[in-house]
């Protein structure tokens, strides 16, 4: 699943107050130069709220770049459409000593269509001007101005620090709103630790920060967003493509998409509602309603994004998706739904931020801006069944790590809820590995295995039954890539979607596995699931570091050894347990053969960075005893 | 370049108009074509065209020719995945008011609904379109009612005030095409060559035809393909357009009566004289006034004109900046280059002729076409998109690319590597192609010395010596990161290793070679297996995968530059431990003398010495020689993976060894 939908909130985070700045390298703080691809000198956003339609916003970046990595922070550029429009854009380039090299107007910057690989249309456009930095550091300085009817589309957040490895010298937030209605609400998110001055008059907020010093993203740390310092925005009256709001909390926001974006949406021709009707007649549970409404969507429609004015948010009809049989995942979502009732079905359709990092909605923040994509909670039992409608392949209920485990808005005609999805933890994720193999004389391997994957272990993997012959053995080279010379003989695969299970049985063998030494053979018993995966290694760990999901690998191998040869060496059994999770690798001969039981379960947690290096420990063991190896040798 | 106000007159004295007799009617979709599981050609793909038509003449209306293309497309979707070609995207191109237009655009949807077809139609609500970007405007649909079985088709027609532009046509695609005709054409008297490439034989079929509404004859070129299979990617490919099944088509002549006769046709010496004719390359670059101040302190008393090549080549490159764009003519121009400090590729490399000329050297531009602008198949400028600089000195030669901060004297940027290049010598009248611009083999040593211990532990010191593209490459990369990512990233690389005390030099410069060196430890410097210790002697720097996988390969292998790659380890092994047995020596070689693999490994004393080189000839590789090369690393990874075994020593020896120390 990848699909988004976008919010036209592209007023990023990205104007301000005009004065003759110096520029001068020479006289940057030191400290705002460590660690530090770019550094922003100025960063100013004044947001005028003149009347419940019309929003006025000046931005004004000062961005001094160091080095090659910092130019994708000094891109001057400017999203508008049919709403947004820019009202003026300049850029002033300026060199080291703090000359200006540079004059951009508007008319040099160029104009493009702000469509993505993944979208048939949208009428998203944006002004970009692409400079050719000729010298390390250079200051770019970007003003613009840009005006909307839709208050509903204020900045929805302020980065007081933009990105890792980029420090702040000056940042400026402030928001004018002509009466105290259009007062908007703000939120202020880790400013533990940095100097803010605030101002708050009956007209105006404003919030001014000084120096925050760059830092570095480290393997396993949590997203930017979660350890930046911001401030949330959120307008309470406000006006959006031709529609008023009030939003107090979650319910008044759940009313009035209901009442206006999904009002009349859910419609359907008579035709596909006797077809719907017709494929679940005889069938009184709605759960199983459901599933046939489900493989219906998924075997009849397809993911295309089309995104023009409101359509940001609001869903196309279902009569409409019914005729072409596309749609985006609002589209998809709001048909479904439209199936479901006309079944007797309830479902509702749920805001979400998915991505393979799990995001939460703000409980208490109730908003048009947090989420980036669509699904459906279908309420069953009193528990929520979660539907993703822009797949064609998942199970029904199953929605993998895109959506999984994270607080969401659910969207009722009577107003609206805050709910964590279904998880997928620690051994729900689960591998299992069972199998023989024989090594023969020339050290070559051949074997026969079955895995079977389940939760997010699935997710990874059931794609794979669609795939191209080629597909699968480039999959098999490259997932046993420490087997040199593998030859992929026969393999099958089962999906059961009803238990959520992927079974791969499979026929292998190798060339050349074992090495060779005299008459000896070497060779890692565990070929099948090496963790070869080591976390970076830091010196000085300073983030800590998290395990979204965790896993349970299991393994079990018969291993047999050519004739005429006896087992020199074996290695030891291991047995690790500690907070991150376990251990267990056991190889025995039993009756001249060899049995290896293997099992690695890693945690789900959140870790402070002192535990960084206990983990990293932990899985350089795993791999190291993963590794471990036998020796036979032929008996005189 | 073509004048086509010329040729628009000539034109003029035509009416063209198309009479098409296609088998393949549009809109007669059979039931077998719906029913369709699998194409037997390949059961694997996941769409097939079923047809494709396309034809491609010249028009006149009220004494305004545009060229037409006429598409016809019919396609089968066998699974979900081949839902991807039910969208089309149409880039038309525009300059100033001359605009490139979709016209009569039709298309269906085919399924079968209780063994019924059910026909859904493109609404126009569902053609999108959209200003792409400066040059292109983009129509874009994808069609209603998909679903796997489906039958897809559409035709539209592309009328372009471009006639002289025959795009490419392209008879390749990822999905295998079971039908293709296509046909182009030309008034009489208007003479193309035809250019055919990619594996495929096409058999163009030419033939005359009256038109008697006309009173004129036309030539048709004409493709009758079947059963086209699919274009697979696969790695160590310069570009995949060079392979792709297809034919160009460029003006050479046009002799028809009454008119004089005019020749187009050219070779590249041809191409190469024309551009010398342009204006940036006739005047421009013997022009000096601009940076005539600049250069006259530093050249004064500089008689040796390698010395003086070497000076200029490295003020350009610290005194421009490249802004990312090819080009083989001036985008800013000589002075407004030097003003900004910035151009594209011709501004930069043009203004380094210009100096070398200026300083007396015997410099000239020589024009190219990089890899991703693949290989010009034909003499044409059209095909060639780049420029570098040449200098000859003392009947040696010299190619210099200033664009890059890496790149050096003879060294350049991987991308000018692919089809040798058109010198453009004005002065002396040589206008011609030079087909042996090749990389220099980069010669690489890596160095370790290493200790280990009786528990596995094992600590070392890593040195490495790299030149040519290989430093090229290493800076590259290097300047990319910031010093502690860069050393999580070589961890990563060469797993189960601890580095400190890093340290590179020679990393900002382009010239020279370039050194690495760093101390490391590990605590997988032996496996311990019983009382014997099992080394692996190439230890972190072995490969352990195979870059080639599949089993056959059409396309040769390109490696970028020819290198020879020297590892030289020494092992000191634990004190009261002796070696019982070492992995046999090894020398392989590639045929016709491609590449060489040695490995030699000695024990002297308490320690093991190890050589291995690995060397691989040519950047180019034969999809000929494919099987051999896998096969050439895959005895290399088994080498790589031998051990050394280690045994506690006897008494004896331990008393001996004590004893002669």
């Amino acid at each position: 699943m990848r699909y988004f939908f976008l919010l036209p909130f592209y007023f990023l985070s990205l104007l301000g107050f005009s004065q003759d700045s110096d520029y001068q390298f020479d006289l940057l703080d030191s400290e705002l130069v460590e660690n530090a691809n770019a550094i922003f000198r100025q960063d100013e956003m004044i947001i005028s709220i003149l009347s419940k339609k019309d929003l006025v916003l000046r931005r004004k970046k000062v961005i001094t770049v160091l080095n090659e990595l910092g130019d994708q922070y000094a891109m001057a550029y400017v999203g508008y459409d049919n709403s947004r429009k820019i009202k003026s854009i300049s850029a002033t380039v300026y060199d080291s000593f703090g000359n200006r090299i540079e004059k951009i107007k508007e008319k040099d910057f160029q104009d493009f269509s702000a469509v993505d690989g993944n979208t048939l249309y949208s009428d998203s456009r944006v002004k970009y001007y692409r400079y050719t930095p000729i010298q390390y550091p250079y200051t770019l300085e970007l003003n613009y101005e840009v005006s909307t009817k839709n208050t509903g589309e204020i900045p929805a957040t302020w980065l007081f620090l933009k990105d890792f490895m980029v420090s702040t010298e000056q940042s400026n937030l402030v928001i004018n709103f002509a009466s105290p209605d259009l007062e908007p609400v703000l939120k202020e998110k880790n400013l533990e630790g940095i100097e803010v001055l605030k101002n708050k008059t009956t007209q105006s907020i404003q919030y001014s920060v000084g120096k925050v010093r760059a830092f570095k993203e480290e393997s396993l740390c949590p997203s930017f967003e979660k350890l930046a310092p911001h401030i949330k925005i959120r307008p309470v009256n406000f006006h959006y493509e031709g529609y008023d709001a009030s939003i107090n909390n979650w319910s008044d926001l759940g009313i009035w998409m209901s009442e206006n974006l999904l009002r009349g949406r859910d419609e359907l021709p008579a035709a596909t509602i006797s077809k719907v009707k017709a494929l679940t007649s005889g069938i009184d549970d709605n759960l199983d309603k459901a599933k046939i409404v489900y493989k219906y969507v998924q075997e009849n429609t397809r993911y295309i994004s089309v995104q023009v004015g409101i359509g940001g948010i609001q869903p196309i009809s279902a009569i409409d998706v019914d005729r072409v049989k596309y749609g985006d995942c609002k589209g998809l979502s709001n048909y479904t739904k439209a199936l479901l009732k006309a079944v007797g079905v309830e479902a509702y359709y749920v805001h979400v931020e998915a991505g393979r990092d799990q995001v939460n909605f703000d409980q208490d923040f109730p908003d048009l801006a947090q989420g980036n994509h669509a699904i459906l909670a279908i309420p069953y039992n009193n528990q929520y069944y979660w539907i993703d409608c822009t797949s064609q392949v998942h199970p029904f209920g199953f929605i993998g790590d895109f959506t999984d485990n994270r607080k969401v808005f659910v969207i009722k005609p009577d107003g609206g809820e805050i709910v964590t999805t279904s998880s997928y933890l620690n051994e729900q994720n689960f591998q299992l590995t069972e199998g023989l193999y024989t090594l023969f004389e020339d050290g070559s391997i051949q074997g026969e295995l079955e895995i079977s994957t389940k939760g997010i272990q699935y997710d990874d993997r059931f794609t794979l039954a669609d795939q191209s012959e080629e597909k699968i053995e480039k999959h098999y080279k490259k997932h046993w890539n420490n087997i040199n010379n593998l030859n992929v003989g026969s393999y099958q695969f089962e999906n059961n979607r009803n238990e959520v299970r992927f079974t791969e049985q499979l026929s292998l063998s190798a060339a050349n596995y074992a090495s060779k030494s005299g008459d000896r053979l070497l060779f890692a018993a565990n070929v099948f699931n090496k963790q070869q995966y080591i976390p970076a290694r830091y010196r000085n760990r300073k983030l800590p570091f998290e395990i979204q999901r965790g896993f349970l690998d299991e393994d079990k191998f018969t291993i047999s050894i050519p004739i005429g040869f006896g087992i020199e060496a074996i290695p030891e059994a291991i047995n690790i347990d500690n907070k991150y999770g376990s251990y267990n690798l056991l190889i025995e001969e039993i009756d001249g053969k060899i049995i290896l039981k293997r099992k690695l379960l890693v945690k789900s947690g959140t870790y402070a960075n002192t535990d960084y290096s206990g983990f990293r420990d932990f899985m350089k063991n795993v791999s190291k005893y993963d590794n471990s190896k036998i020796v036979i040798k032929p008996i005189l | 370049m073509k004048t086509s106000k010329e040729l628009m007159c000539m034109v003029g004295l035509f009416l063209l108009t198309t009479v098409q007799a296609q088998e393949i009617e549009f809109g007669k979709i059979s039931k077998e074509e719906l029913l369709e599981k699998e194409y037997a050609l390949d059961p694997e793909a996941e769409a097939l065209v079923l047809y494709r038509g396309q034809n491609t003449y010249l028009q006149s209306a009220s004494g305004i020719t545009r060229m037409i293309t006429e598409v016809h497309e019919r396609i089968k979707i066998y699974s979900k995945k081949g839902f991807s070609h039910t969208t089309e995207s149409i880039n038309l191109y525009n300059r100033g008011s001359d605009r490139e237009e979709v016209r009569k655009l039709k298309a269906f949807t085919y399924t079968l609904e209780n063994d019924k077809i059910v026909a859904s139609e493109l609404d126009k609500d569902q053609i999108f379109e959209n200003e792409y970007s400066y040059n292109y405007d983009q129509v874009k649909f994808t069609m209603p009612n998909v679903k796997e079985g489906s039958v897809v088709e559409f035709k539209y027609s592309i009328s372009s005030p471009f006639i002289w532009n025959i795009d490419e046509f392209r008879f390749q695609r990822d999905i295998p095409i079971k039908h293709l005709k296509a046909e182009l054409r030309t008034p009489e008297g208007f003479n193309f060559k035809q250019t055919q490439k990619g594996f495929f034989r096409l058999n163009a079929k030419i033939s005359k035809k009256r038109d008697h509404r006309l009173g004129r004859d036309v030539v048709i070129t004409s493709f009758d393909l079947s059963n086209i299979p699919a274009l697979k990617a696969e790695s160590h490919v310069d570009n995949i357009d060079n392979y792709r099944a297809g034919a160009m088509f460029e003006l050479v002549s046009i002799d028809i009566p009454g008119v004089p006769y005019k020749s187009y046709a050219q070779s590249w010496a041809d191409v190469a004289k024309t551009i010398g004719s342009s204006s940036d390359y006739k005047n421009e670059l013997d022009k000096t006034r601009s940076f005539k101040n600049e250069l006259e302190s530093m050249l004064v008393g500089k008689t040796d004109y390698l010395e003086i090549t070497n000076l200029l080549f490295k003020y350009v490159k610290d005194n421009t900046e490249w802004n990312g764009l090819d080009g083989s003519s001036f985008q800013n121009g000589l002075k407004k280059t030097l003003k900004e400090k910035k151009g594209n590729a011709a501004d930069i490399n043009l203004l380094l002729v210009a100096m070398l000329r200026y300083a007396g050297v015997k410099a000239n531009p020589v024009i190219l076409s990089t890899k991703e602008n693949a290989i010009p198949m034909f003499p044409t400028l059209d095909r060639l998109n780049y420029v570098i600089a040449h200098a000859s000195i003392d009947g040696r030669d010299f190619y210099m690319d200033a664009t890059e901060e890496f790149s050096d004297i003879n060294l350049l940027p991987i991308r000018d590597y692919n089809w040798g290049g058109l010198l453009v010598d004005n002065h002396n009248k040589v206008w011609k192609h030079i087909s042996h611009i090749a990389p220099k083999k980069a010669e690489n040593i890596y160095s370790v010395n290493c200790q280990i211990n009786e528990d596995g532990f094992a600590e070392g010191s890593y040195k490495s010596r790299l030149t040519n593209h290989s430093a090229y490459q290493f800076r590259e990369k290097f300047k990319g990161y910031d010093l502690d990512e860069f050393l999580n990233e070589l961890e990563s690389i060469y797993s189960g290793i601890e580095i400190s005390e890093y340290d590179a030099k020679n990393t900002d410069t382009f010239d020279g070679h370039l050194t690495e060196t760093f101390a490391y430890e590990t605590e997988n410097g032996a496996d311990i297996i019983g009382d014997k210790l099992y080394v692996n002697p190439l230890s972190f720097l072995r490969i352990e995968e195979n870059p080639f996988k599949t089993d056959k390969r059409e396309y040769p292998i390109d490696y970028g530059f020819p290198f020879r790659d020297r590892y030289m380890i020494t092992i000191t092994i634990p004190e009261g431990y002796a070696v019982e047995s070492l992995p046999a020596n090894l020398h392989m070689n590639l045929p016709n003398d491609l590449g060489t693999y040695k490995y030699v490994i000695k024990n002297v004393g308490n320690k093991i010495q190890l050589s291995v080189t690995f060397e691989i000839n040519s950047a180019v590789i034969s999809a000929l020689n494919y099987l051999e090369l896998k096969e050439y690393y895959n005895q290399m990874i088994i080498k790589g993976s031998e051990q050394v075994v280690l045994t506690k020593s006897t008494d004896e020896y331990k008393e001996s060894a004590a004893g002669s120390r």
